[in-house]
């Protein structure tokens, strides 16, 4: 498997098929005297603004901070071991509840779409 | 018998989706000043439109996926997040231009000045976008956008020398005035492949769940549906040359005289169509663009999206339309007119053009997504030269026309 090629940039999704957002990042571990090891996926406003630029990348820590005191610090990361399946899509064997994009989404929905009659 | 169904909602659906205020006003300014000598822009536009939106349906009924997920994940995110601030901006203006549009047929039908239309019909939009269902809202639109074939039945009643139109057929030096000439040609172009249209069209095709069995239906659908959308803005354009011409005006300076496009052919009635039409096509057209963007957006980031998730399921796709409607509805409300927004944005796009369409091409031949049904060379080959052509002109003449100050 090639890793740029064929994970990252994909669509991860759960074992219900939900979009969880993308792979934005991979974590890989280096140990001397062994080739490179995948250990996990990173997501985030945070991994992606680094592709573009560290200034960038620090500026949206911050933000990401100021909006919200208590989100959960760093980058979302799922370990490797997690993935099930590399296709069209990355099937991760861990509910969209419990990741980042999905924290983000209920706080914009609290914060903005539940205040509009008719969000359902 | 499920397939012919398809195609010829699928072709009405492209007839009231290809007329929007962009291909409407340019075609008519174009009949004005020129008659039927820019018939050719107006062609070469749809044929290169056909291509990119049988290549989008195809793409994503052999890859499965949408044209925007595999720009992200074949080019990376730096590339991407370049082709998606582009595409975007273009996107809002265009947006604008179509609320504007909206706005000026409440006028037309009221006398209340557009900028106080913007807001509501902003408001109207974001509402069928919130709470309607896409299915309905595409054909909802499409059917009413049927109206527009009142331009058809107004260019024949007008009995136009049709060989002379024919001839227009033809790319021909214009005699004086070619700079406005060249700009007027690239604003045709840009507002005949919209890069919205094959971008919306991939994402009905995921949703539909669309596999290798729709091929002959997406090129009869793209083929037929396009080149009738194109034949409702020639008649545009042979109305105008026919009309305004004889009566000395070249210059259209407002839309309170396109809006006359009609009249000599159908009377009082005329000026209803127009205002009918023109509304409705822009409606639909708003509509589209703000989902489109919405889809962008969502298939970018890896979010939720789909037709019929209701906003706090998808509330980020949501909130993009959102703010996207904002700020259509801010450019017409602070008072830019819409007459050149439209054909500004228009030449934009055309001048935009390599950004979305150049990489989507290198998709179109990537193995890997298409296997055997790659674009073949002619494919590449027309929609490489129509591109390349939109750009050059667009480079060269938009700013001698922003010099000439029309």
């Amino acid at each position: 498997m090639d890793l740029i090629r064929d994970v990252l940039d994909k669509q991860l999704v759960d074992p219900e098929e939900r979009r969880m957002g993308k792979v934005d990042g991979l974590i890989l571990e280096l140990e001397e005297g062994q080739p490179p090891r995948l250990v996990e996926i990173e997501q985030g406003a945070a991994t992606l603004a680094r592709r573009l630029h560290p200034r960038l990348a620090r500026w949206v820590e911050a933000l990401g901070a100021r909006i919200y005191g208590e989100a959960p610090g760093g980058p979302a990361r799922i370990p490797w071991s997690k993935v099930r399946d590399v296709g069209i899509d990355v099937e991760v064997d861990q509910d969209f509840e419990k990741s980042r994009l999905y924290f983000w989404q209920e706080w914009l929905c609290e914060k903005l779409i539940r205040r509009i009659p008719g969000a359902g | 018998m499920k397939k012919a169904q398809e195609i010829v909602l699928g072709v009405v659906t492209s007839i009231g989706g290809f007329l929007e205020i962009g291909s409407l006003s340019t075609a008519v300014q174009a009949g004005a000043a020129f008659r039927f000598q820019l018939v050719w822009a107006v062609l070469l536009g749809t044929l290169c439109l056909i291509f990119l939106v049988e290549m989008a349906g195809r793409f994503a009924a052999v890859s499965k996926h949408t044209v925007t997920d595999a720009l992200r994940e074949r080019f990376g995110f730096n590339f991407f997040s370049f082709v998606f601030l582009g595409v975007t901006l273009v996107d809002l203006l265009v947006l604008g231009a179509e609320i504007g549009g909206v706005s000026l047929a409440l006028q037309l039908l009221t006398g209340i000045a557009l900028r106080w239309w913007a807001l509501p019909v902003g408001f109207a939009v974001w509402l069928l976008l919130w709470k309607g269902s896409f299915g309905m809202i595409e054909k909802g639109a499409s059917l009413l956008g049927l109206v527009t074939l009142c331009l058809v039945v107004g260019a024949v009643l007008l009995h136009p020398p049709w060989r002379q139109v024919a001839a227009g057929a033809l790319p021909s030096l214009p005699q004086g005035e070619s700079a406005h000439y060249w700009f007027l040609a690239v604003s045709i172009l840009g507002a005949s492949i919209s890069p919205y249209l094959f971008f919306f069209y991939s994402a009905g095709a995921i949703e539909d769940r669309w596999d290798e069995s729709y091929l002959g239906t997406n090129r009869a659908v793209s083929g037929l549906g396009m080149s009738f959308g194109a034949l409702i803005a020639l008649s545009a354009l042979v109305l105008a040359a026919g009309v305004f011409g004889p009566r000395g005006i070249t210059q259209l300076d407002s839309y309170d005289q396109i809006a006359l496009l009609l009249t000599p052919v159908l009377g009082r009635w005329g000026f209803w169509l127009f205002a009918a039409s023109l509304g409705i096509a822009c409606f639909g057209a708003a509509l589209e663009i703000a989902l489109e963007i919405a889809y962008r957006a969502a298939q970018g980031f890896g979010w939720n999206w789909g037709e019929d998730l209701k906003p706090a399921e998808d509330s980020g796709f949501a909130s993009v339309y959102t703010l996207a409607l904002v700020v259509g509805v801010l450019l017409v409300v602070v008072g830019l007119d819409p007459l050149k927004l439209t054909v500004f944005s228009m030449a934009l796009t055309a001048a935009t053009l390599p950004l979305s369409v150049v990489p989507f091409l290198v998709l179109m031949n990537d193995e890997r997504y298409m296997g055997e049904h790659r674009n073949g060379r002619l494919s590449n080959a027309v929609v490489l030269f129509i591109v390349a052509l939109s750009f050059v002109l667009a480079v060269v003449s938009i700013p001698l026309e922003l010099l000439g100050g029309s």
